[in-house]
């Protein structure tokens, strides 16, 4: 079976000679170039699989002759766009063909990136060194002194130099199989045809990714006839852009592929979902306020902990069966600056997480106090860490200003680190939000894979409980 | 292709020539010469061919740019009696199914990782994206979660390779994601006009940050323009979702990839900074998806081997026919998916608007001013495009003024302004606290604007 339509039924609906015919002008390489690729995909037996990936430029219209699945990409897009199909199904053979100022100007980092990703594609570069359906304007592949449109005197330095992309892909790691062809005589042509092959049967046996450079006439903007345009080809262009080989290594080849797995419990694993303890709904033991609803700032240095503290109290609240939100915010320095933490749970829904006013504080050290501890509420708690702030200031009356050695305790357990969990035990026992053991089964829980460290931290939450009983 | 040992003869198709000469070199026998009658079927000069001296070695054949001009005698029969196939019929489509799952704990989730959660749960198995502040977690969520489920995590070179990739996985009709933020999701747009064009579906998490420019990484609405009105250039518009809890992160995130393939379109999840990093209780949904196949997909295999997935539509009036099927989705869409969370709203003289995380402030401040006897109610759209004024509409006899709170010069204003403009609906007063730069609105604010506005229309 032919991979070329035997009526194009996309160009102009296979109305009168366009259903055999293709749009390109008379004598232009792309027609040869596409032949190639048609009758490698024959060859190879891969039409079923295949994914031709168009182009803007003059090979735009490729998916009027190539009967296989077809995607238009935008200009410069279609490697990143090939790779979408491949990694969607790498089973499939995708081809991204592609002209000089789509892969060579404005693509170039989808197909740098592409090659040296190496994943199994197949590119075909055609590089005629001129814009072909814009009109003739200068490409990236323009010859010095080449007239286009917009380089009616000629390419000048000041307009770059021509891109060698054959020689840009072969100098990278990963791909495969490199080669710059023509079409300018029988020879160039039998040689074309076999690298397109090639180039196709490397991704069929998963080798990797290989790219053909085709050099291709464009008579028209050249202002040429097809046979001068080839002769241009050959002597002006081939100097610049030698012939050849470019690389053709032997590579592991790529897979098996991952097969996507849609297992519920596999997927319920990976997002690190439990079941429900006992089967049962947790039960709901906690002492808020009638309001509903408790605010909690928690602040300190980077380091302190608070935010992990905050995640605990969190958690804690949400296996007590309440909702519970917790917004981090950091300084601007992103090492060791402050770190506050607004934590708010609720009975029902949290409306709003913001804890501007919180209920209780946790100030881990004395700028913390100082920013937070006028926002309190009225009647709320401000707990600091006397091991750090000497002199507390002076706050509303009503606040319950509470210092306690947080440092200290979490030192003598010889473990400063701990000193976040010293100080929810401490706000456990000062507020009662929760019953001590909420809190315990959360810590060790939370410590589930660093078992060694359960017991420093229970010890900590238990110490820091004691404290603020007896302060 | 050396095709030296004998074989028959070419055959020049006459009104397929296009008298290119390429064909006349290589012949060694002589046989083939430039013509000198112009064709009146092409309005070509075809080549002339005299075959007696020819040896049948096909050099003149593999010369020929035109597939069907020059060529072997069993193609020249073949391609003669070629008739109009009939009308591709792709397959039909491999329906998505949903799996029950049983009740499990609910996890603590900051934002962008319930939105990757939600992802995979909707049978997401590829990823695509760059790296941006204050979006990566998301990604870097994805990147240690999908391989243990067979999926692929791809960074890519940048947000414009992103939605490219994008583009190809979801033409192969597989679903596909990405976590970005304003600027990324700028770069995006041209490519998700293309999605748009060519109806590929794919989800756009965007956790919006401050602007213009590189702004700050701090949360700002600063994408809700651009999300409902700027979706790359055309006709374009796709389902924007606005979650304000990290539970709705992941449940809308899965209700887009669900939208994505219904209506054959991305789907834009805005979420903001602060979202992002809130962490809350989030439920797990009762049932997985596990992706079908559509019958459109260009997967690259037999059945569905003459499907395109494709933007350009060279004549005016297919293009325009293609627009109006997208304008009548576009209404589909509208007429089915507006959704919005009223709280309050029942008897609420004082209406507020917002979504994202100024929605959650805002609710606090209803509550409050609840408390002071102020009849007040937030109207929260979850879907900001379609606008919610279905949901709107019958709240706007009793209320007398809406108050809307955003984190952005007046974008949710805008389309909240738009949508009654027109339902044909102009409500009585609206004013806003608007707030910019990374910064949200604040209780306070809220409640004193609401509080004269209040005052006001009572009089
Ligand atoms: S403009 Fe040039 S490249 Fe384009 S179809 Fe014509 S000859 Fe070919
Ligand atoms: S097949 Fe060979 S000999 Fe015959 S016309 Fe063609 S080029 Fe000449
Ligand atoms: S190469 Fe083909 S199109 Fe060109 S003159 Fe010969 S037969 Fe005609």
């Amino acid at each position: 079976m032919s991979a070329l339509y035997e009526r194009f039924e996309r160009h102009d609906h296979g109305r009168g000679l366009k259903a055999q015919a293709t749009h390109y002008c008379p004598g232009c390489g792309h027609g040869l170039a596409q032949q190639y690729l048609a009758q490698a995909i024959e060859k190879l037996g891969v039409q079923d699989r295949t994914v031709a990936v168009s182009p803007v430029g003059c090979a735009v219209l490729l998916y009027y002759y190539l009967d296989v699945g077809n995607t238009q990409a935008a200009h410069g897009r279609a490697p990143a766009v090939a790779l979408g199909h491949k990694l969607a199904h790498p089973e499939s053979v995708v081809v991204s063909y592609q002209g000089d100022g789509d892969l060579a100007s404005i693509g170039l980092t989808e197909i740098l990136h592409a090659a040296q990703l190496g994943i199994p594609l197949t590119v075909i570069f055609a590089n005629n060194a001129v814009y072909g359906m814009t009109g003739g304007q200068l490409a990236p592949t323009t010859l010095l002194g080449q007239q286009t449109t917009t380089s009616p005197r000629g390419r000048g330095r000041e307009m770059g130099q021509p891109l060698r992309m054959a020689e840009l892909i072969a100098q990278l790691e990963a791909p495969v199989y490199v080669e710059r062809v023509a079409l300018y005589d029988a020879k160039q042509r039998v040689r074309a045809a076999k690298a397109i092959e090639k180039a196709l049967r490397l991704q069929v046996e998963g080798a990797g990714f290989s790219f053909v450079e085709v050099l291709t006439e464009c008579p028209t903007h050249l202002g040429l006839s097809p046979v001068e345009a080839e002769r241009w080809v050959k002597e002006r262009m081939t100097p610049v852009f030698p012939l050849g080989v470019k690389k053709d290594v032997a590579a592991t080849p790529w897979g098996p592929w991952p097969e996507p797995s849609f297992d519920p419990e596999a997927v319920l694993a990976a997002v690190g979902a439990e079941p429900l303890a006992d089967g049962a709904a947790p039960a709901r033991v906690h002492a808020l306020p009638p309001a509903g609803e408790l605010g909690f700032k928690l602040a300190g240095a980077g380091g302190d902990g608070a935010q992990t503290a905050a995640l605990l109290l969190v958690r804690a609240a949400i296996d007590a069966g309440l909702d519970a939100t917790h917004i981090p915010s950091y300084g601007p320095e992103s090492r060791g600056g402050t770190s506050y933490a607004d934590v708010r749970i609720a009975d029902g829904q949290v409306l709003s997480p913001d804890a501007s006013a919180p209920d209780a504080l946790v100030a881990f050290n004395a700028p913390s106090l100082a920013r937070f501890g006028p926002a309190v509420r009225p009647g709320g708690l401000a707990l600091y860490d006397g091991s750090v702030i000497a002199a507390a200031p002076a706050l509303d009356p009503s606040v319950r200003l509470t210092g306690l050695p947080i440092t200290g305790i979490a030192r003598e357990l010889g473990q400063p680190l701990v000193k976040n969990v010293v100080a929810l035990g401490a706000l456990q026992a000062l507020t009662g939000i929760f019953p001590e053991e909420r809190f315990l089964s959360t810590i060790r829980e939370a410590l589930r894979k660093r078992p060694a460290l359960v017991e420093v931290n229970a010890e900590a939450f238990r110490r820091g409980a004691r404290a603020a009983r007896e302060a | 292709m050396a095709r030296m040992e004998a074989r028959p003869k070419p055959v020049l198709r006459e009104d397929w020539c296009k008298g290119c000469g390429r064909c006349v070199e290589v012949c060694a026998r002589s046989c083939i010469a430039p013509g000198e009658q112009v064709n009146p079927g092409s309005g070509l000069v075809p080549i002339s061919l005299r075959l007696d001296d020819c040896n049948g070695c096909g050099l003149c054949v593999d010369a020929c740019p035109e597939p069907y001009a020059l060529v072997a005698a069993g193609l020249a029969g073949r391609l003669a009696a070629a008739r109009p196939p009939a009308p591709w019929a792709p397959p039909p489509e491999v329906p998505a199914e949903r799996v029950p799952v049983p009740e499990r704990r609910p996890l603590v989730l900051k934002g962008t990782h319930a939105s990757a959660v939600g992802a995979l749960l909707a049978g997401c198995r590829h990823f695509f994206g760059y790296p941006i502040t204050p979006s990566t977690e998301g990604a870097e969520l994805m990147a240690k979660l999908l391989p243990a489920l067979g999926g692929t995590f791809l960074q890519a070179a940048s947000e414009v390779a992103t939605v490219n990739h994008m583009y190809g996985c979801g033409g192969a009709g597989r679903p596909s994601m990405t976590f970005t933020s304003s600027p990324g999701f700028s770069l995006m747009l041209e490519g998700i006009s293309y999605m748009i064009g060519a109806e590929v579906p794919g989800v756009f998490v965007d956790v919006m940050r401050a602007g213009p420019g590189l702004g700050n990484i701090g949360p700002e609405q600063s994408d809700l323009k651009l999300a409902c009105r700027g979706l790359g250039h055309g006709n374009t518009h796709a389902p924007v979702l606005a979650p304000a809890t990290p539970q709705e992160m992941l449940d809308f995130t899965a209700l887009a990839f669900e939208l994505a393939f219904r209506y054959r379109t991305p789907v834009v999840v805005l979420a903001d900074g602060h979202l992002g990093q809130m962490t809350g209780k989030v439920s797990l949904p009762r049932e997985l998806a596990r992706p079908g196949l559509p019958s459109w997909a260009v997967p690259g295999d037999a059945a569905h081997r003459g499907n395109l997935v494709c933007s350009l539509l060279l004549e005016e009036a297919q293009q325009e026919r293609h627009n109006l099927a997208l304008l009548e989705k576009y209404a589909r869409v509208t007429a089915a998916e507006q959704r919005a969370e009223l709280f309050r709203c029942d008897d609420a003289e004082l209406v507020l608007v917002a979504c994202n995380s100024p929605a959650r402030t805002a609710k606090g401040a209803v509550q409050a001013l609840r408390a002071e006897g102020i009849r007040a109610g937030l109207f929260r759209p979850q879907t900001v495009w379609p606008f919610p004024i279905r949901h709107l509409a019958p709240l706007l006899g009793r209320a007398r003024a809406i108050l809307v709170v955003e984190a952005s010069d007046g974008q949710l204003e805008d389309e909240l302004r738009l949508a009654l403009s027109h339902a044909g609906r102009a409500p009585g007063e609206i004013r806003h606290v608007r707030r910019l730069g990374g910064v949200l609105p604040a209780e306070g604010e809220i409640l004193a604007a609401a509080r004269s506005l209040s005052a006001e229309v009572r009089q």
